[in-house]
C-alpha cells in the first residue's frame, strides 16, 4: 500500500469507522434487549456523524439534512419508542445465543478479516473521504450484522441485527457513493421505520402471549 | 419523458389513492378498468419500442413490462369477484376491501416502475417499495400464518435487498474512475463505458446483485420466504408476487449481468447462473412432490421455473437466452392463471388442502378446466407457451458445450412434471363432495381467466413479430452489445 499522510479529517473518520466496528462487536455480548437498543442508538450516532462530515467536506446540503434526520429518528425518537415498548414485556427477556460469546467474537473477527481482504483485492477508485477503509467497513458491518441475526434465534434481536445492517448500508452509501441520489438515504430511513413497526408488532404479540420471542414461534410454516 | 410510460405508472398509482375514498363496489370496477387501461398502454409502448420509436424505453425494459400488463390486467378483473366474496369475518370487511384494493393498485404501480426507471438507484428504491407493499398485502388476512409469512418475507427480502444495495454501491464506486465522483447511475451510462470500468468491482457487484436480487426472485438457496408468502397472502397478491415481482427481480439481475458481460466477458455470469439455476430446479422439483397445500404447490413451481430461466441465461446461446426471456413472460401468464383458478377452487371447497379438493371440473366447470390447463402448461406440455420456451432453452443447451447440464435440467423437469400432473389430476378428476355447490357465474373472474388463458395458449401457437424483435433486442443487451 502506498504510504499516505493522514489529514485530520481522515484520521477522525478512521477513528469513527473503528468505533462503528467496536459497537457492532459489542452487540454480541449483550443478553438484554434494551442494551442492544442503546448500542444501536450509539452506532446510529456514529453513522450520522460520518454523514455529516462527508456533507460538510463535499458541501452537499442533502447529506447534511440526511445526517440530521438520522440523528432525529435513529438516535433519539425510535430508540426511545423501542425502549418504551420493551418495558411493556412483563418478564425480563434473556436473549438466547447459539454459540458462546468468545466463539461468536472469533467468527466475527474472521468475517472482518475477510471483508478487509475482499476490499483490498478491489483497486476501486475509493471515495475521497475515507479512502483506506470505506468498502472494508461497509462489508464488515453488513457481514457481522448477518452473523448476529444467525447466531441469535430471537425475533427482536434479529430486527436489531437488520437495523445495524442498514446502518452499514448508510455508511457505505455516504462514503463510497456520495453522488447516489438522496432518495436512497431517505428510503433507508423508511426501512428503519418499517423495521420498527415490525418490532412493535412482535412486542405486542409477546405481551399478548407471554411468549419468549424465540423464532421457534415463527416456525410453523415449513416444507 | 414518454407519455405512455408516465401513464403506466400514474394510472395504478392514482387508483391506489382514489379507491380509499369510494365504496369498494365502485373501487373494484375502477381497479378492473385501470388494469385494462394500463395493459393497453404497456402494449402500445412495447410496440413503440419494437418499431424503434424515439423516446421509447429499450427492448429489455419493454419486455419486462409485459408481465405487468398480463397480470395486472387479469388480476384487476378478478378482484371484481374476489373483493365481493372475500371476508375477514369481523365486521371490518369494507375497510379490509378498500385497503386491499389500494394496496393492490399501489403494488402494481411499483412493479411497473421497476422496468421503467433507467436509474439504478431508482430501481432499487422501487423494488424496496414493492417489498413493503407486498408484506402489507400478505398480512392482510390477519391470521397467525399470514403474520408469520409477512414477517419472514419482510426480513428475508429486506436482507436480500440490503445485499443488492451493496452491489449497487460497489457498481457505483466502480464507475467513479471513469464517470467522475458524482454521476447519474443510469444503465446506458455503464454500458457505454463498460470496457473501462473496474472489472473486479463489476464482478463483485454482479455476485452481490445475484444473491441480493436473487432473494426477491426466489432463486434457491435464497427462496425460503417464497412458499410462505405465496401461500398465506390473498390470491390476487399471490398472482402478482409470482407473476410480476419475480420477473422484476430477474430484470434487475439481467441488467447487472449485461454490464458484467460487457465489462468482463460472459464466463462468470454463465457459471453463476448455472449454479443457482440447477439448484432452484432441484429444490422446486423435489418439494413439488410433497406439497399438501394447493398454493404452496404453485409457489414451488415458481422456484422451479425461475431455475429454468436462469439455466437458459446460462446456456448463453441466442435461442436459449431468447427462450429464457420468453419463458419469464409465459410463466407470468401461466402462473397467474393457475393462482386465480386455484383461488376459485379453494374458495368453493373452503380449503387449500389438495386432499380436500376433488372433482373441481364438475363443481366449477370453467375454473376447474382452467386450473387443469394451467397445470398442464406449468408442466411444460404442448401446445402452451411454456412448452415453446422450455424447448428453446433446452435446444440451446443441447446445441452447446454444456449439453450435460441440459440433460440434468431435463431430468429435473421430468420430476416436476410428475409432481404437477399428480396434483392436478387429483384435484380436477372425480366427483366433488355432495355439500359442494356446482356451477359458476362470476363474469369478472371468468373473463380474467379466459383472458389469461388466451395469452398462455396464444404464445404457444405463435410469437408475434414485434415480440420477436423485443426478445432479440433484449438478447443483444444481455450480451453487452448495445
Amino acid at each position: 500500500m502506498i504510504a499516505h499522510q493522514l489529514t485530520v479529517p481522515e484520521a477522525l473518520a478512521g477513528t469513527v469507522a473503528v468505533l462503528l466496528m467496536l459497537v457492532q462487536l459489542a452487540l454480541f455480548r449483550s443478553v438484554v434487549i434494551s442494551e442492544l437498543i442503546r448500542l444501536y442508538a450509539v452506532q446510529s450516532f456514529l453513522v450520522a456523524a460520518i454523514g455529516f462530515g462527508v456533507g460538510v467536506t463535499e458541501g452537499s446540503w442533502d447529506l447534511i439534512a440526511l445526517a440530521l434526520l438520522t440523528i432525529l429518528f435513529k438516535v433519539v425518537a425510535l430508540p426511545i419508542y423501542m425502549q418504551s415498548l420493551v418495558r411493556t414485556i412483563s418478564t425480563r427477556v434473556e436473549l438466547p445465543a447459539r454459540i458462546n460469546i468468545t466463539l461468536s467474537l472469533l467468527v466475527a473477527a474472521a468475517l472482518i478479516g475477510f471483508a478487509i481482504l475482499t476490499a483490498m483485492q478491489l483497486p476501486l477508485h475509493h471515495g475521497a473521504f475515507l479512502p483506506q477503509a470505506d468498502l472494508a467497513t461497509t462489508l464488515a458491518i453488513v457481514f457481522v450484522g448477518f452473523l448476529l441475526a444467525i447466531l441469535r434465534p430471537n425475533a427482536l434481536a434479529q430486527v436489531i441485527a437488520f437495523l445495524t445492517i442498514e446502518n452499514g448500508l448508510f455508511f457505505g452509501t455516504v462514503t463510497l457513493a456520495p453522488g447516489l441520489p438522496f432518495v436512497i438515504g431517505v428510503l433507508l430511513l423508511i426501512d428503519v421505520l418499517v423495521a420498527v413497526v415490525v418490532f412493535a408488532v412482535l412486542v405486542r404479540i409477546l405481551v399478548g402471549q407471554e411468549a419468549s420471542a424465540s423464532t421457534t414461534f415463527f416456525e410453523r410454516l415449513r416444507g | 419523458m414518454n407519455g405512455l410510460a408516465v401513464a403506466i405508472a400514474a394510472v395504478p398509482a392514482a387508483l391506489a389513492v382514489a379507491v380509499l375514498f369510494v365504496p369498494s363496489r365502485v373501487g373494484r370496477i375502477a381497479t378492473a378498468i385501470g388494469g385494462l387501461v394500463t395493459a393497453a398502454c404497456i402494449a402500445a409502448l412495447a410496440l413503440q419500442t419494437a418499431d424503434g420509436a424515439p423516446g421509447a424505453p429499450d427492448a429489455l425494459s419493454a419486455l419486462f413490462l409485459l408481465p405487468v400488463a398480463i397480470v395486472y390486467g387479469t388480476v384487476g378483473l378478478y378482484t371484481t369477484w374476489y373483493v365481493r366474496v372475500e371476508s375477514i369475518g369481523s365486521g371490518g370487511d369494507e375497510i379490509y376491501r378498500r385497503e386491499f384494493l389500494a394496496l393492490t393498485n399501489a403494488f402494481a404501480a411499483a412493479e411497473a416502475i421497476v422496468p421503467l426507471v433507467t436509474n439504478m438507484a431508482g430501481v432499487w428504491v422501487a423494488l424496496e417499495v414493492t417489498t413493503i407493499l407486498a408484506a402489507l398485502l400478505v398480512r392482510l388476512h390477519g391470521t397467525a400464518a399470514a403474520l408469520e409469512a409477512a414477517w419472514k418475507y419482510i426480513l428475508i427480502a429486506s436482507c436480500g435487498l440490503a445485499i443488492g444495495l451493496v452491489g449497487v454501491i460497489v457498481l457505483y464506486a466502480s464507475g467513479t474512475g471513469v464517470l467522475g465522483q458524482h454521476y447519474e447511475p443510469v444503465w446506458s451510462a455503464y454500458m457505454a463505458v463498460a470496457s473501462r470500468l473496474n472489472p473486479d468491482g463489476v464482478r463483485l457487484a454482479f455476485v452481490l446483485a445475484l444473491v441480493g436480487f436473487g432473494t426477491k426472485m426466489g432463486l434457491a438457496p435464497m427462496h425460503t420466504w417464497l412458499p410462505d408468502a405465496h401461500g398465506a397472502g390473498p390470491t390476487p397478491t399471490s398472482a402478482m408476487l409470482s407473476g410480476v415481482l419475480l420477473s422484476d427481480a430477474l430484470y434487475v439481475i439481467v441488467r447487472f449481468a449485461s454490464i458484467a458481460n460487457a465489462a468482463t466477458g460472459t464466463t462468470m455470469t454463465h457459471r453463476l447462473f448455472f449454479v443457482v439455476g440447477l439448484l432452484s430446479l432441484f429444490v422446486g422439483a423435489f418439494f413439488l412432490l410433497r406439497q399438501r397445500d394447493i398454493k404452496r404447490m404453485l409457489a414451488y413451481s415458481s422456484i422451479e421455473h425461475m431455475g429454468i430461466v436462469a439455466c437458459g441465461l446460462a446456456f448463453g446461446a441466442r435461442i436459449a437466452v431468447t427462450g429464457a426471456f420468453l419463458h419469464a413472460i409465459n410463466h407470468a401468464a401461466t402462473k397467474s392463471l393457475a393462482f386465480l383458478s386455484a383461488g376459485r377452487l379453494s374458495h368453493r371447497f373452503n380449503t387449500r388442502e389438495i386432499a380436500g379438493i376433488r372433482g373441481a371440473v364438475a363443481a366449477l366447470p370453467i375454473s376447474g378446466t382452467m386450473f387443469a390447463l394451467a397445470g398442464l402448461a406449468l408442466a411444460g406440455m404442448p401446445p402452451f407457451g411454456t412448452f415453446r420456451s422450455e424447448l428453446m432453452i433446452l435446444a440451446g443447451g443441447f446445441g452447446g458445450r454444456e449439453w450435460w447440464i441440459a440433460i440434468v435440467a431435463l431430468l429435473l423437469l421430468a420430476i416436476a412434471f410428475a409432481g404437477i400432473v399428480r396434483w392436478v389430476t387429483s384435484v380436477c378428476g372425480g366427483e366433488p363432495p355432495a355439500e359442494v355447490r356446482r356451477g359458476e357465474r362470476d363474469p369478472g373472474a371468468i373473463a380474467a381467466m379466459l383472458l389469461g388463458f388466451a395469452v398462455v395458449l396464444g404464445l404457444g401457437l405463435f410469437v408475434p413479430p414485434p415480440l420477436g424483435r423485443l426478445l432479440e433486442g433484449a438478447f443483444r443487451i444481455l450480451e453487452g452489445r448495445s
